[in-house]
Formats: structure tokens, C-alpha cells, sequence
């Protein structure tokens, strides 16, 4: 769908049109239950939330603003509405802000790296993927499945913009873990290197 | 490159990698990482599987492994007050009046004239009527409590497990151990006659006797109940408790204290019954001689009531005739009515049939009859027959919204299983004649009773449904498969009145109704057996 048909068919939407809602819900309703089930534990979950959000899409299509991309906007409802649903189920078991400044990250070596990678299907790595902390497995979807800006994971995340950064890698490391690859750092601290 | 190359001395952090890897660094930063990875192999490298571990990432994360449930693929609506829903809602009122009373109300109102006269129906059928055999009985309900729940804990232990029981295997598991319960035979001194089994005079069973053979004579005396099942029964001994019976033909000679229940071609009653009589029964004659003490329901061929009923009289036969005394009112639908000059009827009496009742001057009548002679077919002249049509439309749209509603998934299901209509005519057939059959077994013991009631209700259920499911597969074929729940109402609308306007036709109408109810009951059945069978793989 080219950007001006999205254009007209939001616009219908906006209006009433419950065949421009229905075609909308068609063409997303798909990629946010995948979304939904990449973060929530269970598949009736997703179901709910998928739902859930696309009434909060509905009642809050007037405030989309035109000039931003419309699956930003709607990967943005989402996320805050499973991150919210996290947070009701008080199973957010993670570090606060403050302990990120100072998590200590190592070092890995890039062939090994290469070969963790070789050696694990994409099943196995949305195993590890379920296996890590809340905020952990939101940065990871919210940036390579939902593609959001580090401005937009920050806002969601409620953690400032400069430790995105630090949470995706932090997030890595745990994933590279949680898939047996511990062994494969090294024990030196980035934050002592010298910058180029 | 080993790990010990990575000397942080000379090397950017893997923090600035990434950043700079994902566009994060200001660009005078930037310009500076470039410019040492311009010279520096290892850092390369870093970047390099960094990168790498970024599209695995993507890939994984963007894998379309898994189905999407159809109850997310249909839109959720906004709700909001509208004139085409408060047309419909009234019209769904309407239906819903004219079932009630069209169908409900005559049923309630002929069981009230068959001696059910109490306010709750179910009360006199269970405490009353027909089925309610004393206390005794309420023991083996209890232990069946017990049994329920302790079979509820199992299946929550071992509900990891459940999605390897199918529907069909569960039902009739339960099914096979509720009529299989020990409390049962407990009781009963069972008998299996080769090839007859007779019970001599003078000779009493203290507790209940179940008996089977090809002739059974009962001579003696039964203290319980007597359930048989053979070609003929003759009972001259006295029962102190009910007849269940499963005969070619059955003669009770003898006094019974409790009710008769009997499934029969033939039965004669020439003796005098404490409590009530049901039948379903080819040939019934009620010799003169003989006494039913409470009310009389029937479903006869032929039936003759020469004897004295008590109570009221609910009868729906081919011929009837009646010379002998009825103590309360009558409600007969018949296709032929005799009243001999013996007869005597003391309370009203309603008739409905195809023909004029015929009653003999010397009959005595409470009251005239009231006749209905039903006009054959339906009269398509009259604008409240279109009128009535709307309206069963109407309660068949509402019952469809709200499966649609509360149950959308299997809805959508049922649906698509429709598409599949060998199956699901294979299937539907199966079902419409069988679960009938299966839960009058499970009626004929006091501890299946519940089971078999509630397996009739859902029947019925399910047999109302089946036209909602056809129907939208209708509309599907005219109107396309649009996502949402607006087209997936306008599709249930449509379909139901092409279906209600088909059963309209003269004669194919019934055909066409049949069909359908078949069809959607299968594919119902479908769409629950893939329910309950295990899911597809979910996502990892």
C-alpha cells in the first residue's frame, strides 16, 4: 500500500468508515499480535492485547499526527499498552534506570559471536528471547521488531535517552547468555578503554 | 583474533559500536570511529559480527511462524448507539416474543394440562413427575458429586494433557462411566433371562430388578423398581416401585405403587398404577379395568382408554379413542378422535387434529370441547405470516450476534469448517440422529438424568445454531471474506434471510431447513473437535 493510499485510508477511518477500519485492521492486526507475542508470556495474552490495543487505536486515531510514519505511531500504542500490562501483572522483575548506569558490560570475541549465531535457529533465539528480563526483551522488540527510534524506546522504557544504548547491549549480552553463550566474552570492562 | 587482542588501550567500546553500528553518535564522533576502523582490523570485525547479530535479531524476531487466531482477525468494533441497531435489537425482541409464544409457552401450557401444573416444570419432573424416585436415589446423586469431583481435580492435574483427549472421546468417556457407575447395580438384583427369566408367585426382590431376556414374567413381588428390557413383559406380581420398560410389548396385570415408563410397540394396562404413566408406545390400550392414580402422557399410534385416569391427560396420537373416565382435563392432538357413550370427562378438554372429533351422544363432558382444526401448510395470503417469518429472523440474527460475540472464535471457526461440506453433512448426520439416542440411554438411569438432560439441551443449542453458521457462510459466498465484524454481521444478516425465505417454499422448505441443520451441526462439530485437538506449534 503506497503512502498515499494509507493517507486516504486513514483519513476514511477518521470518518466512520467501518470498511476503511476493517481494512486497516486487516492489513496490521497480524504484525502487532506478532508483536504482542514476542513480549507477553502467552499466546491468549497477545490475543487480548491485540484486541485491546486496536480499541485504543480506534478511539485514538484524532490524535495521530500525519507527519510521523502511521506504524511508528501504532507500534507506540502498543508498546505502551504491553508495557503497561507488564507493570499491572507486577512480573517486571528488572533493573531500574539507575542500575544501568552502572552494569558492567564485557567484551566479545567476534568469532565467537559468529558462531553463536550460526548455531541457533531463529526458534531458539525467541526461546532465550522469553527467557530474559522484561525491559530487556521490550528494548530488543521495540528496536529490531517495531524498528522504534531510541527516543521513542526511552519514552516508552521511561529510561533516559543516552542508556538506550546500554540496555540494548545489556539486553544482548543476556540473550547471548541465555542461549549458553557466557563463555564467549571477555573480562575487561568497555568503560576503561580509550576512545579513538 | 583472540580476546586478549582486544587490549582496550587502543580499541573503541562495544557501547560505541553499536551506537555507531545504529546511527546513534553525534557525527563528530562518528567520523572519528570511521576513522579508526579505517586502520583497525579488530574493531572491523567487532562491527562486523555486531552487525550480523543485528539482521539475526531481525530475522528471528520477524519470523512468521505462527498462525494468527481468527478471533484476532476479526476487527473489534467501536461501540456506539445506532438507529439499525435499535431497529434490530426490537426486531431480536420481537422473535424472541414470538418463540416464546409460538413454542415455549403451548409446551409449558400442555405440560400444565398433563398434571405439571406446578409453577416450576422442572421441579415436578424432578420431585413429582415422572423421574423422581425418592430419596434413596438422592444417595446415588451424591456419590456422583463426589465422583464429578473428583474427576474436575483430575482433569485440572493432568490438564497439560488435555489437549490429547478429543471432544468425542471425552464425551463419550464420561458418558460411558456415568452409565457404568456401580451405585447402579449396587441396588438391583440383575438378572439376565436365558432365553427368559421368570419370577415365580410368591416370591419377592427386596431391592430393584434389572432384568433382559426374550420373555420376562413377573409373578412375583418387587419391593424396587423393575427395569427391563425384552420382546414381552408380563407383570401379575405386585411392583412397589416404577416400571422402566423396553418391550415389544408389555402386560401389567399386576398393582405398581410407583410410575410406568415404558418404550414399547404394544401396552396393555389392566391393573391400577400408583403414580403416573409415560409411553412411547405403538399400540396402548387402557383396559376398563384398569386405574392411573396420577396423569397419563403419551405418544401413541393407537390408543384406547377404556380405564379411570386420576389426573390429566397429555396425549399426541394417530387414532384415539376413549370410552372410560378422565378425572381432570385433556389435551389431545390427534389425527382421529373417538368419545364413546361410555366416556366421561370431567375437566376441559382441548383437541387438536386434522379431523372433527366424532362423540357419542351418551358421553359426558365437563365442558364442550374445544377444537382447533389446523389449516394444513402455511397461509401465504396473510401479511402475518411474512410478519411472523421477520421475526424468527430477528431472534435467529440476535442468537447468531451473540455467538458472534461471545464466542467469536469458534464462530469463525464453525464457519470455515462449513466450507468443508462433505464432512460436515457426514458429520451433522451422525450427530442429529445419535446424540438423541445416546442421551434417552443416558435418561434411563436416575444418575444419568443429568447428564442426559443437559446433553438434550445442547442439542438443541447446537441444532438452532447450525442455521447461523450456514447462514453466514451464505453471506460469505454472496458478500466475500472482508475482515471485521461489521461484514461479519452483515453476512449473518443476509445469509439467515436467504435461508429463512428458502424454508419458505412449499415442501422443499423442509428439505432445505433439514439440509442446513445437518450441515451446520456438523460443521459445529468440526469446529469444536479442532478446538479441543492440539494446537499448532506455537511461537518459540
Amino acid at each position: 500500500m503506497s503512502e498515499a493510499d494509507l493517507a486516504q485510508l486513514l483519513s476514511q477511518v477518521r470518518m466512520g468508515d467501518t470498511e476503511a477500519w476493517g481494512e486497516l485492521y486487516r492489513r496490521y492486526a497480524p504484525a502487532i499480535f506478532r508483536f504482542c507475542r514476542r513480549i507477553l508470556p502467552a499466546r491468549e495474552d497477545a490475543e487480548d492485547a491485540t484486541t485491546e490495543i486496536f480499541v485504543k487505536v480506534r478511539q485514538k486515531i484524532g490524535t495521530y499526527d500525519r507527519s510521523r510514519p502511521f506504524t511508528a505511531w501504532l507500534y507506540k500504542v502498543a508498546s505502551n499498552h504491553c508495557w503497561d500490562t507488564l507493570r499491572r501483572r507486577r512480573i517486571r522483575q528488572d533493573l531500574e534506570t539507575g542500575d544501568l548506569e552502572t552494569l558492567p558490560l564485557e567484551h566479545p570475541d567476534p568469532g565467537q559471536l559468529e558462531r553463536l549465531q550460526n548455531e541457533h535457529t531463529s526458534k531458539e533465539v525467541r526461546r532465550g528471547l522469553r527467557r530474559l528480563p522484561d525491559r530487556a526483551r521490550m528494548a530488543l522488540v521495540l528496536r529490531y521488531y517495531a524498528d522504534m527510534s531510541y527516543e521513542e524506546i526511552a519514552d516508552t522504557l521511561g529510561v533516559r535517552r543516552p542508556f538506550v544504548g546500554v540496555l540494548l547491549l545489556r539486553a544482548r549480552h543476556q540473550l547471548r547468555d541465555a542461549l549458553g553463550g557466557s563463555s564467549l566474552s571477555v573480562r575487561e570492562k568497555p568503560t576503561g578503554g580509550r576512545q579513538p | 583474533m583472540s580476546a586478549s587482542d582486544y587490549s582496550l588501550a587502543s580499541h573503541f567500546d562495544e557501547v560505541t559500536a553499536l551506537l555507531y553500528l545504529e546511527g546513534q553518535l553525534d557525527p563528530e564522533r562518528a567520523r572519528e570511529v570511521a576513522s579508526h576502523l579505517a586502520s583497525c582490523a579488530a574493531c572491523s570485525q567487532l562491527l562486523g559480527a555486531l552487525e550480523k547479530e543485528s539482521v539475526w535479531l531481525r530475522e528471528a524476531l520477524r519470523e512468521d511462524e505462527e498462525s494468527i487466531p481468527t478471533r484476532v482477525i476479526a476487527a473489534p468494533e467501536r461501540t456506539g448507539t445506532h438507529w439499525g441497531w435499535i431497529a434490530a435489537f426490537g426486531l431480536c425482541l420481537a422473535g424472541l416474543y414470538t418463540v416464546w409464544d409460538g413454542f415455549v409457552a403451548p409446551a409449558l401450557a400442555q405440560a400444565s394440562q398433563a398434571g405439571f401444573s406446578q409453577g416450576n416444570l422442572f421441579t415436578m419432573l424432578f420431585f413429582q413427575g415422572a423421574f423422581w424416585q425418592g430419596w434413596d436415589t438422592m444417595r446415588n446423586m451424591t456419590e456422583l458429586l463426589a465422583l464429578a469431583t473428583l474427576a474436575v481435580v483430575a482433569i485440572w492435574l493432568l490438564k497439560k494433557q488435555w489437549h490429547r483427549l478429543t471432544a468425542i472421546s471425552f464425551v463419550m468417556g464420561a458418558l460411558i462411566g456415568v452409565l457404568g457407575l456401580p451405585s447402579i447395580a449396587d441396588a438391583a438384583d440383575i438378572e439376565h433371562g436365558s432365553p427368559s427369566y421368570s419370577l415365580p408367585a410368591g416370591q419377592e426382590v427386596k431391592t430393584d430388578l434389572i432384568v433382559a431376556g426374550n420373555r420376562v414374567r413377573i409373578d412375583g413381588d418387587v419391593d424396587g423398581d423393575l427395569l427391563v428390557a425384552s420382546q414381552s413383559v408380563e407383570v401379575n406380581g405386585h411392583i412397589k416401585g416404577d416400571i422402566l420398560a423396553f418391550a415389544q410389548e408389555l402386560r401389567v396385570n399386576g398393582p405398581v405403587d410407583g410410575n410406568i415408563r415404558a418404550w414399547c410397540q404394544s401396552v396393555t394396562l389392566n391393573s391400577t398404577i400408583g403414580r403416573n404413566l409415560m409411553g412411547f408406545i405403538d399400540v396402548f390400550v387402557f383396559a376398563d379395568k384398569a386405574r392411573v392414580l396420577g396423569t397419563m402422557t403419551i405418544f401413541a399410534g393407537n390408543s384406547d382408554l377404556d380405564g379411570r385416569l386420576s389426573g390429566d391427560l397429555l396425549a399426541f396420537s394417530g387414532n384415539m379413542n376413549i370410552d372410560g373416565f378422565l378425572g381432570r382435563d385433556a389435551r389431545i392432538s390427534a389425527d382421529r378422535l373417538t368419545i364413546g357413550s361410555n366416556a366421561e370427562i370431567v375437566g376441559q378438554t382441548k383437541y387438536q387434529g386434522r379431523h372433527q372429533p366424532d362423540v357419542a351422544p351418551g358421553a359426558k363432558l365437563g365442558s364442550p370441547i374445544q377444537i382447533t382444526i389446523p389449516k394444513r401448510g402455511p397461509d401465504y395470503t396473510r401479511i402475518s405470516y411474512y410478519w411472523h417469518r421477520v421475526l424468527l429472523w430477528g431472534a435467529s440474527f440476535l442468537f447468531g450476534l451473540v455467538l458472534l460475540l461471545l464466542l467469536p472464535e469458534l464462530f469463525h471457526e464453525a464457519v470455515g469448517a462449513a466450507r468443508r461440506v462433505g464432512p460436515s453433512l457426514g458429520l451433522g448426520m451422525l450427530f442429529l440422529f445419535a446424540t438423541p439416542i445416546v442421551a434417552t440411554i443416558a435418561c434411563t438411569t436416575i444418575v444419568g438424568l443429568g447428564v442426559g438432560i443437559a446433553t438434550v439441551l445442547l442439542y438443541l443449542i447446537a441444532v438452532y445454531s447450525a442455521q447461523v453458521f450456514i447462514g453466514s457462510w451464505l453471506g460469505e459466498q454472496l458478500l466475500g471474506r472482508s475482515v471485521g465484524l461489521g461484514p461479519a454481521i452483515g453476512r449473518l444478516a443476509l445469509g439467515l434471510a436467504i435461508i429463512r425465505v428458502l424454508t419458505m417454499i412449499p415442501f422443499a422448505g423442509f428439505l432445505i431447513l433439514l439440509i442446513v441443520t445437518i450441515w451446520g451441526l456438523g460443521a459445529l462439530v468440526l469446529a469444536l473437535h479442532r478446538k479441543m485437538s492440539p494446537h499448532p506449534a506455537v511461537a518459540a
